[in-house]
């Protein structure tokens, strides 16, 4: 297995063979199975949020951010679905992680899941890149592995999508059997699909049709339990490339740019260093002919 | 179509069969070994079974039929040489009559490869009666006519010529849009074989007359003659009719001509910069268009005038220079009176690409105004742009900056933009970073390494990880060109600091960037200095500190076993 040399193939968007990411899945459950479901982080740490197999994007996010290992990356979730290139974009993800594992840490995401997969794209690709389903299976495979959330020097509490009724404490997450296909209700579903939403008092129903909507209080309250001082997710489009709610306790970041090809949206990342100082990086969608889109197809039926 | 029974001639025969297949994969895959079973064939069966064979099974798809055009181009050898070129026109001919663009236009090639080896008699006798077909059947086949037209006049008797240039003549004013885009788009080429007289008297009129087409694709595409319609026609006819056809575009209601005569700018100031008697004019004839799209109001339009109206500089400045007072101030004068404004216009453009392309050419405006002007003007400009908020901007501009700095001297440039290449250092993108510390490089070798030495070391200390890292990229990229005791006093203990830095990631490039310094310094501080410290990083608790320190330990033993 020669990591490196695979890295180096994967920038170039050119996938692994079949039996080359049987290989890699099986080390990265390895790998993975040893995290726990609150992954704990030491800073300095750059966050992403959704990518959605926006491969040239993604080097565009390496291009602003540097390139792992150099800068310490944690994904947030829904590397795959919708775009051209989530093989792509999430094998070089995993390759990464299992190269460098304490350099790149990657957290579960509502799409990173065999039902969602099927209707929004990934289940397609692998199924057109490699003529089997093999492929697709390997990686969901993994997806039962990935970490729920994460928590940076024990202050900054990463999730893909917010908190759950179900959970107060972090503990509570720590006691979650996470190695299973995301489930449609329950605290697990909860983290993977929820929102924040201003105005709302306590928990809302989610138009999604999983997780809840949950407002300032809840927010404050899971802080001041946890004694954490940052909620950090991804999960919902910001134009902006990030939005910051409910006094500073919440930061949504986005990090797929012109979302679909076609939202206009500019992307974002937030580096913290050291002392966990927060800054922003903004950055727009890659150049037309780099992000190589099929010229004549029709857009699939999945995009927005 | 069959072969003997010899059995080494079998998979030939299989792609024979599969030229037939159902399967269009199959088909597709024994049309692109057409020459092999043409050679296995010989070319006596070539002429008289598989061209006659082709040409009935031309109504395949699109990507076949593509493969088969492009095939053919090189199939006079096959068909048994010149003498026998013509049988390869029927197929070429009905594959440049099909409706997808692609195949038509892959035929067209290849018919013009084919015409270029047949001898002139039999390009009299078969190619230009096909050529005359096509221009008369569907307007498929008459768009394929018009590329046609340019190697065949070239090589004509001069009694068939007049005939193939009324039927160019006729695709001009073709009723078909698609057709007279096609002729304005060969009109240009074409031109520069027809002779002076019919060039005048014929052609001119019809390119005056495309663009008038109240098709504006057709008017973009006429424009594009105008450069070369200048380098073949007497300039008097520039002056009367060309000119004022790009000063008439330049107010196009359609962006995409207005662009178009941005980008014929340049050819024709070059033609028409040449000759001295008229140049005078030329600032006339050729600034108001260049005013005019220097405020145009669409940003493609701006962008491409910035990407060429520096190539305009020298022959304005040649064109005051015949004004008595001469010499160098007063084409500077006129390139500055004329010129800087729309220059500094469009390096204050609020669209990136129009600032950028201004940027890209900077080198020019230096020759031709000189450093003085430069400051006073431009530099104001390029600290905006240094500044700006796309990234991809200021990526842009820092490669311009060796250039600049050597143009500038290192007082002048060390007072102005020095404190900005310390900032791009600390810029929030690393791509920007990444161009600044390669920069240092050629900083360095300009104005010395005590230059980049202090200014790098003071970042070392910085509060943000990713920075101290960008210090050690920039003592890495500096490593090669400053004197050995400057690398070994002041920057290996910066260095060595660093490889205690409390982040790991800091830790493993200070370990990438010892590995490197290895093999720059001597011997003893190899020993004495970096493979200690590479030691300790080695047993590091983190596992990719440990990783690179093992490896650049391996590669001090191998520099040492290769002394």
């Amino acid at each position: 297995m020669d990591l490196d040399a695979w890295i180096v193939q994967l920038k170039r968007c050119e996938p692994l063979k079949e039996a080359q990411v049987k290989l890699l899945c099986e080390r990265a459950i390895e790998i993975l199975v040893e995290e726990g479901n609150v992954q704990h982080i030491e800073a300095p740490v750059t966050i992403c949020g959704d990518i959605h197999g926006q491969f040239y994007d993604l080097m565009e996010l390496f291009k602003v951010g540097g390139d792992c290992p150099k800068t310490n990356y944690l994904f947030m979730g829904d590397f795959v679905d919708r775009g051209f290139h989530s093989v792509e974009t999430f094998l070089l993800l995993l390759t990464l992680k299992v190269r460098y594992p304490d350099r790149m840490f990657l957290i579960r995401g509502n799409h990173e899941s065999r039902q969602i997969t099927q209707v929004y794209g990934f289940y397609d690709e692998c199924l057109r890149k490699y003529g089997s389903a093999n492929v697709w299976r390997y990686c969901t495979d993994v997806f039962d592995y990935l970490s729920l959330a994460a928590l940076i020097d024990n202050s900054v509490f990463c999730v893909h999508g917010g908190l759950s009724p179900g959970i107060a404490s972090l503990d509570q997450i720590r006691g979650i059997d996470r190695k299973q296909e995301v489930p449609h209700e329950g605290p697990m579903c909860d983290l993977l699909w929820s929102d924040p939403e201003e105005g709302v008092d306590g928990w809302g129903l989610s138009p999604r049709g999983a997780g809840f909507l949950f407002g300032p209080e809840i927010t404050t309250q899971f802080c001041q339990t946890n004694n954490v001082d940052l909620i950090a997710r991804a999960h919902q489009l910001v134009m902006e490339g990030y939005k910051t709610m409910f006094d500073s306790k919440l930061v949504t970041v986005w990090s797929a740019p012109n979302y679909c090809f076609r939202c206009g949206n500019v992307a974002a990342i937030l580096s913290f260093d050291e002392a966990l100082e927060q800054e922003f990086r903004v950055f727009e969608a890659a150049e037309g002919e780099a992000r190589g889109v099929p010229g004549k197809q029709a857009a699939p039926d999945y995009f927005l | 179509m069959t072969l003997g029974s010899d059995d080494s001639l079998y998979p030939i025969a299989v792609l024979i069969d599969e030229l037939r297949n159902e399967d269009p994969a199959l088909r597709l895959n024994s049309v692109r070994r057409l020459r092999t079973i043409a050679l296995a064939l010989g070319e006596e069966r070539t002429r008289r079974e598989l061209i006659p064979f082709l040409n009935e099974n031309s109504d395949d798809e699109d990507e076949i039929l593509l493969a088969m055009a492009a095939e053919l181009g090189g199939f006079v050898s096959l068909v048994g040489g010149p003498e026998h070129a013509q049988v390869l026109l029927l197929p070429l001919e009905t594959l440049a009559t099909v409706d997808e663009t692609v195949v038509r236009d892959r035929a067209a090639e290849s018919l013009i490869a084919v015409a270029s080896a047949m001898p002139v008699p039999a390009l009299v006798e078969f190619f230009v009666p096909a050529l005359q077909r096509l221009a008369g059947k569907e307007w498929t086949a008459r768009v394929s006519a018009t590329r046609l037209f340019t190697p065949t006049y070239a090589r004509c008797p001069p009694e068939h010529r007049p005939d193939l240039l009324r039927a160019f003549l006729a695709l001009t004013k073709d009723e078909t849009p698609m057709v007279r885009r096609a002729a304005a788009q060969a009109l240009g080429d074409f031109a520069q074989v027809v002779e002076p007289e019919p060039l005048s008297a014929e052609l001119l009129p019809a390119f005056l007359q495309l663009t008038r087409d109240d098709q504006d694709s057709v008017r973009l595409i006429a424009v594009e003659a105008c450069g070369p319609l200048a380098k073949v026609l007497p300039r008097e006819a520039v002056y009367e009719h060309v000119l004022p056809v790009l000063q008439h575009f330049a107010l196009d209601k359609s962006w995409r001509v207005r662009y178009n005569v941005a980008q014929q700018l340049p050819a024709l100031a070059e033609v028409l910069g040449g000759e001295a008697t008229r140049a005078e004019l030329l600032p006339a004839f050729l600034l108001p268009p260049v005013k005019e799209l220097a405020g145009d109001g669409n940003q493609y339009v701006r962008a491409a005038l910035a990407s060429v109206v520096l190539e305009l500089a020298p022959v304005v400045g040649k064109a005051s220079g015949d004004i008595p007072l001469g010499g160098r101030e007063c084409s500077d004068a006129a390139t500055i009176e004329h010129l800087l404004p729309v220059f500094l216009s469009l390096l204050k453009d609020e669209w990136a690409e129009a600032r950028l392309n201004i940027i890209g050419k900077l080198d020019q405006v230096n020759q031709v105004i000189g450093v003085d002007l430069l400051a006073q003007s431009l530099l104001p400009a390029i600290k905006e742009l240094a500044e700006d908020r796309n990234w991809r901007v200021r990526l842009a501009i820092i490669s311009h900056i060796p250039l600049l700095a050597g143009q500038l001297g290192a007082d002048f440039f060390e007072q102005k933009l020095g404190q900005q290449c310390m900032r791009w250092l600390q810029d929030t993108v690393f791509s920007v970073r990444e161009a600044a510390t390669n920069n240092l490089r050629s900083l360095a070798q300009e104005f010395g390494a005590d230059w980049a030495r202090e200014h790098v070391l003071a970042l070392a200390g910085h509060q943000n990880y990713l920075y101290r890292i960008t210090v050690l990229a920039a003592v890495s990229s500096l490593a090669a060109v400053v004197p050995r005791d400057t690398l070994c006093n002041a920057m290996l203990p910066t260095v060595v600091e660093r490889a205690k830095d409390r982040v790991p990631n800091v830790r493993f490039n200070a370990a990438q960037l010892l590995e490197r310094l290895a093999g720059l310094v001597d011997p003893p501080v190899v020993d004495q200095v970096i493979k200690p410290v590479l030691a300790e990083l080695a047993a590091d608790r983190d596992a990719d500190v440990r990783f690179f320190a093992t490896h650049a330990l391996a590669a001090c033993d191998d520099l040492a076993a290769m002394a």
